[in-house]
């Protein structure tokens, strides 16, 4: 008994304990004082232990550190090297001079006449896109931005459908996320807004300053609520109801890293953004299979490891065509055909 | 895209000399190499160079590698390596001092037990942590790397499942009974 009680500590350590195991432990724990401290020193022990293992600090340097190694040609002589630097620089002062007289092109035009420019996302891609006041957009898969080139009205406005983290550069002038019908208003924060035009749902997560979000109702915007740091409200864009709560709002904007965590989301939910990061398709063969709700992260990791934990956690197998994945339950042996 | 590319695949890509290839394994594996690494050499400026240098050798390598398991290669290079530094450099600085900075963060975070225990303990834990017999203290460290399963530690340290399972019960027993003992020192001084 006294190892099984240990191993369901761990697990619920590690957030990995079934309701079955959750029960046994609060059982177990009531039984006595006794169990009670072991429990509390055992969690205490887990904890401190985690904090030994520290996260790295300098994993940029190192990657420039290999990239300089693995790019440095063999038996290379200096004078080469040498070479190859000047031409890298020719190369870089053309491309930046390129740019730039575009750029004064794109201006040019602004002047005489309201331009916007587009840019959006196949699924599987991201992007980082520059606006003209110098805020970034990290924009996500299956997403789509439009602004006004030079942000010359009363408001720098940008329209969005899809996800996208934004780090506003703080100026008088209004900063305005608007998704349908509604609109997110900032002087100078970070923050994420995931609306896809697909899902009826829009979320806007706060990761620093002040951002006011609004709705547009029978014609008229009315303030919904003011966020502060590391608060999030979901708007349902059918009915209107909404919810707002504290989250983390590092690890909501974790995509622009490759970084997906989910906190006791629906299955559907998982698999869609995982399709917009992947650029795959997910579908379930029973859409009740969906309803799951799992608690999970993905660190950089590939989307077969990606399609396994999903496979493992939700106790759904899945099946691979291509591009194209099905969630199949694994020991299914009748439906309905009225689905 | 890479990002659907499974590690055996990326290797696979390495030998057309696709550095992509190799920065995508380099950032899916990073984070959780380096927590490796330093649960031997204790320290953590180390543990990221160690990890910097075998993906250099991978990358020299490039050619002759023909791999079923990259993760478990790749955690079973840096084991190795991370223990021939120890071997090389006898001096090992241990950087309590950080840890404990770290920590900071940790206890401002108002749990119950958090507010009974407090940092103090902690520390003590983790001063402990290092006198536990080194299978034991690998294993609970290892437990923490991140995306680390019990079977993959299970394959890097060459013992069985229900070894790490037992080993990991056994250690966080010892770390209990040595807490006690040092209250109970304290209280009877």
């Amino acid at each position: 008994m006294e190892e099984q009680s240990y191993r369901l500590i761990t697990a619920y350590f590690e957030k990995t304990i079934s309701d079955e195991g959750l029960t046994q432990l609060r059982e177990w724990i009531e039984e006595s004082p006794a169990n009670l401290a072991q429990f509390s020193e055992t969690i205490q022990i887990l904890e401190a232990s985690k904090a030994y293992t520290a996260q790295p600090l300098n994993q940029q340097k190192s990657w420039v550190g290999i990239q300089q190694y693995i790019n440095q040609p063999l038996k290379a002589k200096n004078t080469r090297i040498l070479r190859y630097k000047w031409l890298a620089a020719a190369a870089i002062l053309l491309a930046v001079c390129s740019t730039t007289l575009a750029w004064y092109k794109h201006m040019l035009n602004a002047l005489t006449s309201i331009e916007y420019a587009e840019v959006s996302n196949v699924n599987g891609r991201h992007t980082k896109v520059y606006l003209p006041d110098s805020s970034v957009v990290y924009l996500s898969g299956g997403s789509k931005i439009k602004f006004a080139k030079g942000f010359d009205g009363k408001t720098r406005n940008v329209q969005l459908n899809g996800e996208a983290f934004f780090d506003v550069v703080h100026q008088a002038k209004p900063f305005v996320v608007s998704s349908g019908k509604i609109s997110t208003v900032v002087l100078g924060t970070s923050f994420n807004v995931k609306a896809y035009s697909s899902q009826q749902k829009v979320t806007v997560t706060v990761k620093s300053g002040k951002v006011g979000v609004l709705a547009t109702v029978n014609g008229k915007r009315k303030l919904v609520k003011y966020l502060t740091p590391d608060e999030q409200i979901e708007i349902n864009t059918l009915n209107g109801l909404y919810a707002f709560g504290q989250t983390d709002a590092h690890a909501v904007s974790g995509w622009i890293n490759n970084d997906l965590s989910f906190y006791n989301t629906a299955l559907t939910d998982i698999a869609q953004s995982i399709e917009h990061h992947y650029g795959v398709h997910i579908d379930f063969t029973d859409p009740e299979q969906g309803h799951v709700k799992l608690t999970t992260k993905f660190d950089n990791v590939s989307l077969k490891q990606v399609m396994q934990t999903l496979s493992e956690l939700s106790g759904l197998a899945y099946t691979q065509k291509g591009n194209q994945f099905f969630f199949t339950n694994t020991n299914q042996k009748g439906g309905s055909i009225m689905r | 895209m890479y990002l659907q590319l499974s590690d055996e695949e990326l290797v696979g890509l390495l030998k057309v000399d696709d550095h992509l290839a190799l920065e995508n394994l380099f950032n899916r594996y990073y984070k959780s190499l380096c927590q490796l690494s330093a649960v031997y050499t204790k320290d953590f400026e180390i543990a990221e160079e160690v990890v910097a240098n075998m993906f250099m050798k991978l990358w020299d390598t490039r050619n002759d590698l023909n791999l079923q398991n990259v993760k478990g290669y790749l955690s079973v290079s840096i084991r190795n390596a991370s223990i021939n530094q120890l071997q090389r450099k006898k001096l090992v600085v241990e950087s309590i001092d950080e840890v404990a900075h770290q920590l900071s963060n940790i206890a401002d975070e108002l749990t119950p037990l958090n507010i009974i225990t407090g940092r103090e303990s902690y520390n003590r834990i983790l001063k402990l942590i290092d006198t536990l017999p080194a299978s034991q203290r690998e294993v609970l460290l290892m437990s923490h790397v991140d995306n680390l399963s019990k079977h993959e530690i299970a394959a890097i340290s060459d013992i069985s499942v229900r070894t790490v399972e037992t080993t990991l019960y056994q250690s966080v027993k010892k770390l209990r009974l040595l807490l006690k003992d040092f209250y109970n020192s304290a209280a009877s001084n």
